[in-house]
């Protein structure tokens, strides 16, 4: 499982619990999310959809909701009087790399085209402190660090502990269920742990449950089992007769390895693509993009929490769907495979850069 | 006022224009014959096997690359290296998706607009210093620029001119340039021209799409047009020419304004002097001389002749400033020179007529009465049943002509259909008829402005474009072009700019049922899931279940505002009466049936070859230029 570096939970845990302490943990938990989401791109858009349709809808199901959990991170901390900072370098993570906050030694993050292997990293992002028995890895946390679940858990209890009387009246900056489905706006003790309830389950599964609590979507698993999925090869379907009630019997999910495009891994390790090249073209104009993506949620969740707004965030995210499709699949030229490096990237340079 | 003053900046460095090429092809748009390979990439073979063209991916989008501010220009002189502005990037949007880059119509391409364009003056770490939306504007006065290159699009040069809007200022305060741009931009308007050229149509080259611009941003007044020049205009003379316009002096149309303030004249040719290569440097045409000429020492047309002549500026071709020695001096100057003039000649060019000569002799002229009338507008979708006001703009050495009638007359001559290369229809859509549903004023006087004003009425075309002998869904409307001139066409006389005149499409009426059924949508829909092979990277527009699994997305993206650059459909050709009742029907996703074609055996196969025999170069734009019916007449 992914684990944290324990003084992550500073200033969150025992008797020291500041609302400082609070807002540096949720700044850090949307800078996490997030983290998550290029190499899920990567993955997902490193398919051939038509060839591999099955594990495609999973990743962008996952995909989604992690951009939920930025939002409703982002809203916890926005209720607390805490403005999220998300469109600068720092924001976004070296691949190959750490999630930030974790352990450099415990997981290497890659982006790299989808593969069993990438797999088993995303596995181990997801993956809840006690998976329930539909599999067998079982280490235990060591004591100098937690899983994401424990922090989430972490804020939630230290939120509780400082009580409804820290949070901003009137609400401020919230990203609600209007603009974003089964988004939360967070006013007080109750709500904010809605919020964070909501990330630890469809992240982890509840712990009897490998569906998401709380939602009555009856077949929304949690990412960690929707992963487990793909490489068990088979949906997880209910079963009495099985340990746990539930078994990776259901229909086939098969990985057709000739429907992965081949790019490269960790497009910005050093050489990187060659200035002036067909792919560093594409990558630039992906990641000025992608850098105004970044610009326009720190707009949207910093006060423009507007309908126009979260369009206009929708739009960036299309354009990066189409560009990254298309790079990815050897668009325009054939021959040629791009992959998006994710870098922050405020200035186009064009062909020569 | 307008970029010519001054106080400007010029930019240079490379755009993207990443236009889908698959409705390049009129016949493309019969949904009922449409075929998988016309989104397939073209071959070594061009039209053999039918395909798309050669860049059937296209996601429309445009995009400043690279582009740096090159020099600036104050009423005191040069700016110089202590104004951080001569370091600053001309950038686009930092905080939304790029601009589109969308043609009029299948069979009028030579009109293509930029929508959705935002324009950022920003440092080099990309912090805004200035920002404005570009009012959507059309390129003006294609030509074959690069004299080595044949007559294809990567041989083609254009020019766009518009304001910037909504402008929003940063803390300047470090620029002396920028501080005086925003005093002078109290208007709340820039005005903003750039050349493009060099176009790469290479599909494995980093430059694919993309091409060279260069450019100038100066003051603009609410009170001018917005997209030409209130000054002296340079005619061209047309060579034969079976794609873009060729000027017979081989200096394209061109602009100038005196500021008698300065006691100076801005010279624009920035998209008057060609290339060898595409892209390329300068063709050198010795020292470019701007004289005054006095017609009525010798009447008629100056054009060739060697009439009484003064020169008052020189363009020097060699030494450090050079057109065509120093190798930055398009980058620099965007093709901007500025020329002294003495009280003497500033009297004298306010009454006669300029022309450049170089050393072939006289290149190109205003006319001998310096005349001359255009709309500032000429890209416009109507509806039926819809009136619009387009007002033209009268000017004669350079100020407002008052008082003077101008005429208004159809004009399908520049208008490209069907029939023709590489591969379309046998017998193809035509243009501009009923040509009574436009009916428009033939006549208007211009005012103290030199503004007159074509009023528009439209009603409904029917769908002349229809395939199948209007039967089968088709190209939507119709286009028509409307011409200017002066009616008093003894005293203002001289060479025509083929391409001034006023486009229009013209919208079908359309009454889908009600409620409105997937069998109204569906063509619609199908049509652009056909035209667009970049949609297949979202959904299949033509499957009704994935259709319906995306209504979320597709009510906001049809939703918007034309001018907003998320807008759907990105080609903006979709009328609001059909985009109302796909609205609507999103809202409630009706299923209906797909109407079938009726007589299948009617359906062409795409023919192979040089139907035509008309020259075929490779490239949207010059193969429709090729299409022009002014060519079958000749």
């Amino acid at each position: 499982m992914f684990l944290l570096h324990r003084p992550q939970l500073q200033g969150i845990t025992g008797p020291s619990i500041t609302l400082h302490g609070v807002c540096v943990a949720l700044q850090n938990a949307i800078k996490l999310e997030h983290a998550t989401i290029p190499p899920y791109l990567y993955a997902l858009y490193s398919l051939d959809a038509s060839k591999n349709p099955q594990i495609a809808d999973i990743l962008q199901s996952v995909v989604i909701e992690e951009m939920l959990h930025m939002a409703l991170s982002s809203n916890v901390l926005n209720a607390l009087g805490g403005a999220p900072e998300i469109d600068t370098p720092n924001f976004i993570p070296t691949y190959p790399g750490p999630l930030p906050g974790g352990v450099e030694a415990d997981l290497t993050v890659n982006l790299a085209p989808f593969s069993m292997t990438q797999l088993k990293t995303f596995l181990r992002i997801e993956e809840p402190e006690d998976p329930l028995v539909y599999q067998s890895l079982a280490a235990n946390p060591v004591e100098s660090h937690c899983t994401i679940g424990q922090f989430y858990t972490a804020i939630s209890d230290a939120i509780a502990t400082l009580g409804d009387g820290v949070f901003v009246d009137p609400p401020r900056n919230q990203v609600g269920p209007d603009l974003m489905r089964e988004s939360v706006v967070v006013v007080n003790v109750a709500t904010a742990q809605q919020a964070i309830n909501t990330i630890i389950e469809q992240g982890e599964g509840t712990t009897t449950s490998p569906l998401e609590g709380g939602g009555g979507i009856v077949d929304a698993l949690a990412h960690y089992y929707r992963f487990m999925e793909i490489q068990k090869g088979y949906q997880l379907v209910a079963d009495t007769t099985a340990p746990g009630g539930y078994a990776y019997k259901g229909a086939p999910i098969p990985f057709d390895p000739t429907g992965v495009y081949p790019v490269p891994t960790n497009p910005a390790s050093p050489p990187g693509y060659p200035p002036g090249s067909v792919q560093a073209s594409a990558n630039n104009n992906f990641n000025y993009t992608y850098t105004s993506l970044l610009s326009s949620l720190h707009a949207l969740f910093n006060g423009d929490a507007s309908p126009k707004q979260m369009n206009i965030a929708i739009g960036l995210m299309m354009s990066l769907k189409g560009q990254a499709k298309a790079m990815m699949a050897g668009i325009p030229d054939p021959t040629v495979f791009t992959g998006p490096s994710f870098e922050y990237q405020p200035v186009n340079p064009g062909i020569s850069g | 006022m307008s970029y010519l003053n001054a106080l400007r900046l010029h930019f240079a460095g490379r755009f993207q224009a990443n236009i889908s090429t698959v409705n390049n092809d009129p016949a493309h748009f019969d949904n009922a014959a449409f075929k998988s390979s016309y989104q397939d990439l073209e071959g070594p073979n061009q039209e053999d096997p039918p395909n798309g063209w050669f860049n059937p991916q296209g996601d429309a989008a445009w995009r400043f690359l690279g582009c740096k501010v090159t020099a600036a220009w104050m009423p005191t002189g040069a700016v110089t290296s202590g104004d951080p502005v001569l370091g600053y990037i001309v950038a686009d949007t930092d905080g939304r998706v790029p601009a589109k880059l969308a043609d009029l119509d299948s069979e009028q391409q030579l009109v293509s607009e930029i929508w959705g364009l935002q324009v950022r003056i920003a440092d080099t770490a990309g912090n805004t210093l200035m920002r404005g939306d570009f009012d959507p504007a059309a390129f003006a006065d294609i030509w074959v620029r690069a004299t080595g290159q044949g007559g294809d699009d990567m041989g083609a040069g254009a020019m766009y001119q518009s304001v910037l809007t909504n402008l929003q200022w940063c803390d300047v305060s470090a620029s002396p340039f920028l501080s005086a741009l925003r005093q002078a931009a109290r208007t709340g308007l820039l005005s903003i021209k750039f050349n493009v050229d060099g176009f790469n149509m290479d599909n494995t080259s980093p430059d694919f799409m993309t091409g060279r611009i260069a450019g100038t941003i100066g003051p603009a007044t609410a009170s001018e047009p917005r997209h030409m020049v209130v000054g002296r205009q340079f005619m061209a003379t047309a060579a034969p020419s079976e794609s873009f316009f060729i000027p017979l002096g081989a200096i394209n149309f061109c602009s100038a304004v005196v500021d008698e303030t300065a006691s100076c004249i801005y010279l624009d040719l920035g998209n008057a002097l060609s290339t060898a290569a595409s892209g390329g440097a300068i063709n050198p045409q010795g020292d470019l001389t701007l004289s005054i000429y006095d017609p009525t020492s010798l009447p008629g047309d100056p054009a060739g002749t060697t009439g009484t002549t003064v020169a008052i500026g020189v363009i020097p071709a060699s030494g450090a400033g050079g057109y065509v020695q120093n190798p930055n001096w398009y980058a620099n100057t965007a093709g901007v020179v500025a020329l002294p003039l003495s009280p003497a000649q500033l009297q004298a060019v306010a009454s006669s007529p300029l022309l450049i000569s170089g050393k072939a002799g006289v290149l190109i002229s205003e006319w001998s009465s310096s005349a001359f009338v255009r709309a500032d507008r000429f890209v416009y979708r109507m509806s039926p049943d819809e009136t619009v006001q387009i007002p033209v703009y009268a000017m004669r050495f350079g100020k407002p002509l008052a008082g003077v009638e101008v005429n208004f007359q159809l004009d399908p001559s520049q208008l490209q259909p069907a029939p023709g290369p590489p591969y379309s229809l046998a017998t193809g859509p035509a243009v501009a008829v009923p040509d009574d549903a436009l009916a428009f004023n033939p006549t208007a006087v211009t005012d103290s402005n030199g503004r007159a004003v074509l009023t528009l009425n439209t009603s409904d075309p029917g769908t002349p474009r229809f395939f199948n002998n209007g039967t089968d869904y088709g190209i939507d409307g119709q286009v028509y072009g409307i011409r200017p001139a002066f009616s008093d066409a003894q005293t203002y006389t001289g060479p025509v700019n083929q391409l001034n005149f006023i486009s229009i499409l013209l919208w079908s009426g359309f009454t889908p049922a009600n409620p409105v059924t997937w069998t109204d949508i569906q063509p619609i829909f199908q049509q652009y899931a056909n035209l667009y092979p970049v949609m297949n990277r979202f959904l299949d527009l033509g499957n009704y279940d994935a259709v319906v699994k995306n209504t979320r997305l597709l009510l906001l993206a049809f939703g918007l505002n034309p001018s907003d650059p998320n807008s759907m459909p990105v080609t903006r050709d979709l009328s609001p009466a059909k985009r109302n009742a796909i609205l609507a029907w999103l809202k409630n996703p009706l299923p209906g049936e797909v109407r079938a074609r009726a007589n299948t055996a009617d359906i062409p196969e795409p023919a192979v070859g040089n139907l035509t025999g008309l020259a075929m170069p490779k490239g949207g734009k010059a193969a429709a230029a090729a299409r022009r019916l002014i060519l079958r007449k000749q």
